[in-house]
């Protein structure tokens, strides 16, 4: 059976900032609907940067990005239609009460006609108190942000979701709920593209795994290939390997 | 899109803590300071009408033969700008009243020695809380328009939308905007309703096009200082930098270039003070009266010298034909060269002040607020054109009072050979009742946005440019 087409595809991508720091060395990456990618890497080993590039956040210095087979650079307002973004502090704002902020975010995403009923749905399928509908977010801890965050893109109904390092400072619990929803967006076909640092979840969550480091993806597994081996151990291996660069 | 970036923009504003804050400043202090102008306003305006009853009560005694003794100086007052309780201006500097004689007018005293040391700081007056404090408050506003998103990282979460950043840029201004002009603009109509009871004419004459035209040339400059603060907010990636620079700039618009201005231009283009003028000019007539008296007196000799002194009396006597058109002819000649250089003095030193005011005028404009300050007062006839035309008004005046007063005594002063001196008098009737009031015309809105294109087009340049430049910055902004 041929595979579907990407909806998420790193070309060739690399980006050189302007104090040369070369933040990411010619990348290939596709994440199709339904899949899971996990990027894992220390600091600094340019998983933030694929997001940003995907999201048309900085320009990419060679290469191409796609999404749903849009040319992010090209019609980066065109691409953004098909994707959702969860950060690792979820960004909102704190004077507005979770449905305002989910309301702003829906119409910017697109949504400009629900009703607070849907909104109360969402924010019901992610797991967020009842009362914390109408509160405001700057009383929320950072697990109701982060489920604040994901039914920000679960509202959006995109086929992509760009998560960059979204359990992280998340208790157990929380971090479980969170994947949970993860796992049911992932049911629906949803193509999602996960940096992190938590190697246990990414084994838990991803179909591929990839580690990045200095830019460049050094490794790439399946799940089925990881049942047979370590990833922690890989994971270390890699991080304690000689600088590619010297 | 935009509508939803203006809205949110709004709604955020109304919820943060310092949108209460501002609003209650501006309810309180714009109304407050027009309550306390208005009743500073009704005072002058007392005793503005007590002043002018008592010059005419004066004027209507007058008799020709104080005008002989040359006794007579009339009072011309002008009359306190009603405007002044929006923008004192030169209300308190300029003089109150200008005294005319027969050598000319001489300024009277000005209203600001009644003043406070404190009054020195700036006047408290609508204008005045526009320029110092609503312009800081905008600043502040928009302190973190877009570094405060780009530090909670909302930027990110919004440019992960199908958003282009104009219309996040655009609709972040307006909404932002629009959170501060509210309440001011309520306080502004708060301010007008309070002194409708005490009979402000708000409806009489071009002062609902004044009002109107002061309304918006101040949410501009709100906008301009929103803008300009945008711009920061936009260079920098910090809150806490862009309220360095903000109060940076604030206080380079508002407190160093507007003085710098005149204090440079007074360097570069120094001009006489002018006492030093009119003791030029005194010097000038007393040097041209006695030379004349001189001329006078030696002809008069020559004609006069070898008659019976009932021939000087005689108006049908030979020596007085002759006397007659040569007296006029010299007096005629004294006047025409006294005028000429009088008004020479007077050009010259008009002209260096011109120059001296231009100078201090572009280079204020480098501040937005000197710009703005200068147009305002002007719409409230409290500015440079309305010293002007008081100016203007003083010259009229004079020129009138000599042809209907002072030139109906003919003086003729006569230096003799052996020093004695002699004066003769003739004199036409003159009725005190109908010698011209001095009144000014004040200059009209429009007159005031068209002497006032330089500061108009500074004030557009002080919003586009940062528009432009925060545009462009924004726009090039790489997320991270």
């Amino acid at each position: 059976m041929a595979k579907a087409n990407p909806i998420l595809k790193a070309e060739d991508l690399s980006k050189r900032y302007e104090d040369g720091i070369l933040a990411l060395d010619h990348l290939n990456l596709n994440v199709r609907g339904g899949e899971a990618y996990c990027l894992l890497g220390a600091n600094g080993a340019g998983k933030t940067t694929t997001i940003n590039l995907f999201l048309n956040f900085i320009p990419p210095t060679t290469g191409t990005c796609f999404i749903n087979g849009i040319d992010v650079t090209r019609d980066p307002l065109e691409a953004k239609k098909y994707v959702a973004f969860v950060s690792e502090n979820v960004m909102l704002y704190g004077n507005f009460t979770a449905r305002q902020n989910l309301d702003f975010f829906a119409k910017l995403g697109g949504k400009p006609d629900l009703t607070k009923e849907h909104y109360y749905q969402v924010m019901r399928r992610v797991s967020l108190q009842e009362k914390a509908f109408e509160q405001r977010v700057k009383t929320f801890s950072k697990g109701m942000r982060q489920k604040l965050g994901i039914s920000i893109a679960v509202i959006k109904d995109a086929p992509a979701i760009l998560l960059d390092e979204p359990t992280s400072g998340l208790d157990p619990k929380a971090a479980e709920e969170f994947l949970e929803i993860l796992d049911e967006l992932k049911k629906e076909g949803k193509a999602i593209l996960m940096s992190t640092h938590d190697i246990f979840r990414a084994k838990e969550i991803g179909d591929r795994v990839g580690i990045m480091k200095e830019g460049r993806l050094v490794m790439e597994r399946t799940r089925a290939e990881l049942q047979y081996e370590d990833l922690v151990k890989i994971y270390i291996d890699y991080m304690k390997s000689e600088p590619l660069t010297v | 899109m935009l509508k939803t970036i203006i809205r949110k923009e709004l709604l955020e504003n109304i919820f943060s803590f310092r949108f209460p804050l501002f609003a209650l400043i501006c309810v309180v202090l714009i109304p407050l300071g027009m309550f306390v102008n208005n009743a500073q306003y009704a005072k002058r305006l007392r005793d503005y009408s007590e002043q002018v009853r008592l010059a005419d009560e004066a004027a209507s005694g007058l008799k020709i033969q104080d005008v002989m003794a040359g006794r007579v100086a009339l009072k011309g007052f002008r009359r306190p700008a009603l405007l002044s309780i929006f923008a004192q201006g030169f209300e308190n500097a300029l003089p109150r009243y200008y005294q005319f004689t027969q050598d000319g007018y001489a300024q009277g005293e000005s209203a600001s020695g009644d003043e406070s040391f404190l009054s020195t700081q700036g006047k408290f007056d609508f204008v005045f809380l526009v320029q110092m404090v609503i312009s800081l408050i905008g600043l502040l506003f928009a302190s973190d328009v877009i570094s405060g998103e780009k530090e909670s990282g909302t930027l990110r979460a919004m440019l992960s939308n199908r958003l282009p950043r104009d219309a996040i840029l655009i609709g972040k201004i307006a909404g932002g905007f629009l959170a501060l002009a509210a309440p001011f603009l309520v306080a502004l109509l708060l301010g007008v309703l309070i002194l409708l009871p005490g009979g402000f004419p708000l409806f009489s004459g071009d002062n609902p096009a004044r009002i109107l035209i002061l309304a918006l040339a101040s949410t501009f400059f709100m906008l301009i200082y929103f803008t300009i603060g945008t711009m920061i907010s936009t260079s920098s990636s910090k809150t806490r930098t862009s309220l360095v620079a903000i109060l940076l700039i604030w206080s380079g618009f508002q407190l160093v270039i507007p003085k710098l201005s005149d204090m440079t231009a007074a360097l570069l283009y120094p001009v006489r003070t002018e006492t030093e003028v009119s003791l030029e000019k005194s010097l000038l007539i007393n040097s041209i009266d006695t030379e004349t008296a001189k001329e006078l007196g030696r002809r008069y000799d020559l004609i006069f010298g070898s008659t019976p002194p009932s021939a000087a009396d005689d108006v049908n006597s030979p020596e007085r034909k002759k006397w007659d058109p040569l007296r006029d002819d010299i007096q005629q000649r004294a006047r025409e060269r006294k005028a000429q250089q009088l008004a020479s003095i007077e050009e010259t030193y008009q002209m260096q002040k011109r120059r001296q005011q231009n100078l201090a005028v572009n280079l204020s404009l480098i501040s937005p607020s000197a710009a703005f300050g200068r147009f305002v007062a002007d719409v409230c006839a409290t500015g440079d054109l309305a010293r002007a035309k008081y100016q203007e008004a003083v010259r009229a005046h004079q020129k009138a009072l000599d042809n209907e007063l002072f030139n109906k005594v003919k003086r003729t002063l006569m230096m003799h050979s052996g020093g004695r001196i002699s004066m003769t008098f003739s004199a036409q009737p003159v009725d005190p009742k109908n010698l011209p009031k001095f009144a000014v015309a004040p200059a009209s809105p429009g007159d005031a946005v068209k002497e006032n294109w330089r500061s108009l087009l500074a004030l557009a340049f002080w919003l586009i440019a940062p528009f432009a430049f925060a545009y462009v910055r924004f726009l090039r902004y790489d997320v991270r």
